[in-house]
């Protein structure tokens, strides 16, 4: 027999690397001797948009095109360290780095035209090569840093403020379970999410997307089959991940309330999009067949196996 | 404010060129004069070691053999250095690397791998991170299993229980997964004048830098990581791989060397997610508030620290989920076993522990019969909130309207919604 039920999880993400360790990003922006706005940074693009992003925030703290930034972060010989591409930390940390240092640059340019050509002016787009020029083979450079707000807990209370910012994850999930096999089907998921201020909205639903495929392969199907230390399934005939025939539609809901710590009120949402997923799924099971699943994954072996306790009212 | 660029849906600025195949990741990359390294690996999750290398160093193709005795500093590690580049006396999990053959091809580099020959004295060992917990059990490193202990304390617990009206024990289990980014670990390494290149797929090129430094024992401007297209990463490109050993291989040899790890090498090679036990109890009154949580939390790191220490804190302060709660106490720990070792993963921790509170909150509804959303509204982060670690959140905290929101949606879009 086939169950539906619906499932709930509500949760929070602290970003950055906490309890008071140095969470530092550096950039650099450059104006270009071509007239185009060169940003350095270690920030590595490992798939989540991070270059879009930040060439983003570059180009509206310049207030040039998006076309004039040429975005620079795949030699460390180069680029300033900004820190690891981890910990829902770049959009906000490596974004206010950029951030500082494109108001700087901004504001050179503008002093520049003042003081050079007397042009009185706030829009400096139209100017970059005139500007470039000016320095012959050398490039206008401006650099920002910044740090994130963290506290090292109390050793024996844990009392603090190891993290800043938060951010929040509410996510429906409806599932049918089926009761002869013990498949879980997700069917339909709402995930509501708070981004602070939305950079790129399609990056975030993409990022919903991805974060959503993890949590309902962390929920009901991923098992490395560890035996005495060995990893049984290493190879992805039998170490199951979803594919996009296991994914429901999605309702993304994007909840946009500046944090004025973040670039343009931006926060990180690279892990928050995963961790509501699993839980969310587990109580929807419940809500479809009455049973408590307190070990993931939910494979059908063990909901089966869970079904039979229940029905013999153990 | 009005926002020109920010807030609008430009493309992916590396998209045309991952979708086409024409991005570059380490495997795209052949020089002149490359060779090709291979990794032994254990067998074993915990013995002793003799390593014997002569026979194969003289497969013809068989350029060098790396192993603990070619490396300057033998050690790694995000937090502790409990990495040894190659295994010199004892491994500690099954993959723990033993040796580097560099070969002209990938089939000699390969047959020779068959040919090193590793004398393994076994050791008792253990899986189990509560067992790994006893004073008695075999010690993963020359000291106790038990690395890192965070500790929560909030209000007074007893008295808190004593006014609960419902209280829910229970425990959950976590499993260790694997990140499974599409891209297999890979990368090349070759030198530019006394600069040692290592173009790898990273998360975090700069402390890569600083890590291949150190071990070659060398200054940190004469390494350049290059860090080209990336496939997926999740926290599994945290820990050195192949770093340091492509590095080394081509500062000893002088020629380009590139390794590829295939999907079954990968999953030994790199972290996994911590699988966490988690012990619950938690009371609310009749009224719907919750008035205490106890949490003990064990994560079982594995052979490795990694990011252990960072992972269980983060566990340890996420563990009421996004509550007040006035009177809490949470334990979590970090342990040593043999099991391949775990790091970093998406939500660092904060992953594990809503399998726990969301659904403990669903079963204190229940018993109250209190709707769960109702109950997740009376007790959620608003503005001016408290959390367990005493932390006052003063904006962007639009938690409530979220929950309210989704509820919404989830009534228009499931057919016969709840």
């Amino acid at each position: 027999m086939k169950k539906r039920g619906i499932g709930y999880a509500s949760t929070f993400y602290g970003t950055g690397y906490g309890n008071g360790f140095p969470d530092i990003s550096r950039a650099i922006a450059e104006l270009g001797t071509d007239g185009n706005i060169y940003i350095y940074v270690g920030a590595t693009e490992v798939g989540q948009g991070a270059k879009t992003i930040l060439s983003q925030i570059a180009a509206e703290a310049l207030g040039v095109d998006f076309s004039s930034i040429v975005f620079i972060c795949e030699d460390t010989s180069i680029t300033p360290d900004a820190g690891t591409a981890a910990a829902s930390r770049q959009t906000y940390n490596t974004g206010n780095a950029i951030k500082l240092a494109s108001e700087k640059l901004r504001n050179e340019i503008i002093n520049i035209l003042e003081k050079r050509y007397g042009i009185s002016t706030e829009n400096i787009e139209d100017y970059l090569l005139q500007v470039a020029k000016l320095n012959g083979d050398e490039a206008l450079r401006m650099d920002g840093i910044f740090t994130a707000s963290t506290t090292e807990m109390d050793a024996e209370t844990g009392q603090g403020n190891p993290y800043y910012p938060y951010t929040f994850s509410v996510y429906g999930i409806e599932v049918e379970v089926d009761t002869t096999t013990g498949i879980v089907e997700v069917t339909k998921a709402v995930c509501g999410q708070d981004v602070g201020r939305a950079i790129n909205p399609k990056l975030i639903e993409g990022q919903i997307d991805g974060g959503f495929s993890m949590g309902l392969g962390y929920g009901i199907m991923e098992d490395i089959n560890l035996q005495s230390g060995r990893i049984k399934h290493d190879r992805f005939t039998s170490y199951l991940i979803p594919t996009a025939l296991d994914m429901p539609d999605i309702d993304k809901i994007i909840i946009e309330e500046p944090e004025a710590t973040g670039p343009y009120g931006a926060k990180g949402i690279g892990e928050p999009v995963l961790v509501a997923v699993a839980p969310a799924i587990l109580n929807a099971i419940y809500n479809a067949v009455g049973v408590r699943m307190k070990e993931i994954p939910v494979t059908p072996e063990r909901l089966l196996k869970a079904l039979k306790v229940k029905e013999r009212g153990v | 404010m009005k926002l020109e660029t920010v807030g609008k849906n430009i493309i992916r600025v590396d998209g045309l060129a991952k979708v086409t195949g024409k991005a570059t990741y380490p495997q795209d990359l052949y020089m002149d004069n490359m060779l090709y390294g291979k990794t032994l690996r254990s067998t074993k999750p915990h013995a002793n070691i003799k390593v014997d290398t002569k026979k194969a160093e003289k497969i013809p193709g068989v350029i060098k053999i790396l192993t603990y005795r070619d490396v300057p500093y033998n050690h790694h590690g995000v937090l502790f250095k409990d990495h040894e580049v190659f295994c010199a006396k004892k491994v500690r999990s099954i993959g723990d690397p033993i040796a580097f053959v560099v070969a002209t091809c990938e089939k000699t580099a390969t047959k020779a791998l068959e040919e090193i020959e590793v004398e393994y004295e076994e050791l008792e060992a253990v899986f189990d991170p509560i067992k790994a917990m006893d004073e008695k059990a075999p010690k993963v490193h020359d000291k106790s299993n038990i690395i890192y202990k965070y500790q929560l304390r909030r209000g007074d617990i007893e008295e808190g229980f004593k006014q609960c009206d419902v209280i829910v024990e229970e425990e959950y289990k976590t499993s260790m997964v694997d990140h499974a980014f599409l891209q297999p670990e890979a990368g090349i390494a070759y030198l530019e004048n006394d600069t040692v290149v290592v173009c790898v797929s990273t998360q975090y090129p700069h402390f890569d830098q600083l890590e291949i430094a150190e071990a070659l024992k060398i200054p940190l401007d004469k390494v350049k990581v290059i860090n080209p297209a990336v496939g997926g990463a999740f926290g599994g490109r945290e820990d050195i791989t192949m770093q340091i050993h492509l590095a080394l291989a081509t500062r000893l040899i002088g020629r380009p060397v590139k390794a590829i790890y295939t999907r079954q090498e990968s999953f030994v090679a790199h972290s996994k997610r911590h699988p966490m036990i988690m012990r619950y109890k938690t009371g609310a009154n009749r009224a719907g508030r919750l008035i205490a949580m106890e949490a003990t939390i064990v994560g079982d790191t594995g052979a490795y620290a990694s990011w252990a220490i960072n992972i269980l804190r983060k566990s340890g302060v996420h563990a009421t989920g996004p509550y007040e709660i006035p009177n809490v106490k949470v334990d979590s720990y970090a342990v040593y076993t043999n099991n391949p070792f775990a790091g970093a993963m998406r939500g660092f921790g904060a992953t594990q522990v809503p399998i726990a509170h969301e659904q403990q909150m669903d079963i204190l509804a229940e018993r109250l019969n209190i709707d769960p959303i109702r109950f997740r509204l009376e007790n959620c982060f608003k503005k001016g909130s408290t959390t367990a670690t005493g932390q006052i959140l003063e904006e962007s905290i639009p938690l409530e309207r979220t929950i309210k929101e989704v509820e919404k949606q989830m009534k228009k879009s499931v057919v016969g919604g709840v």
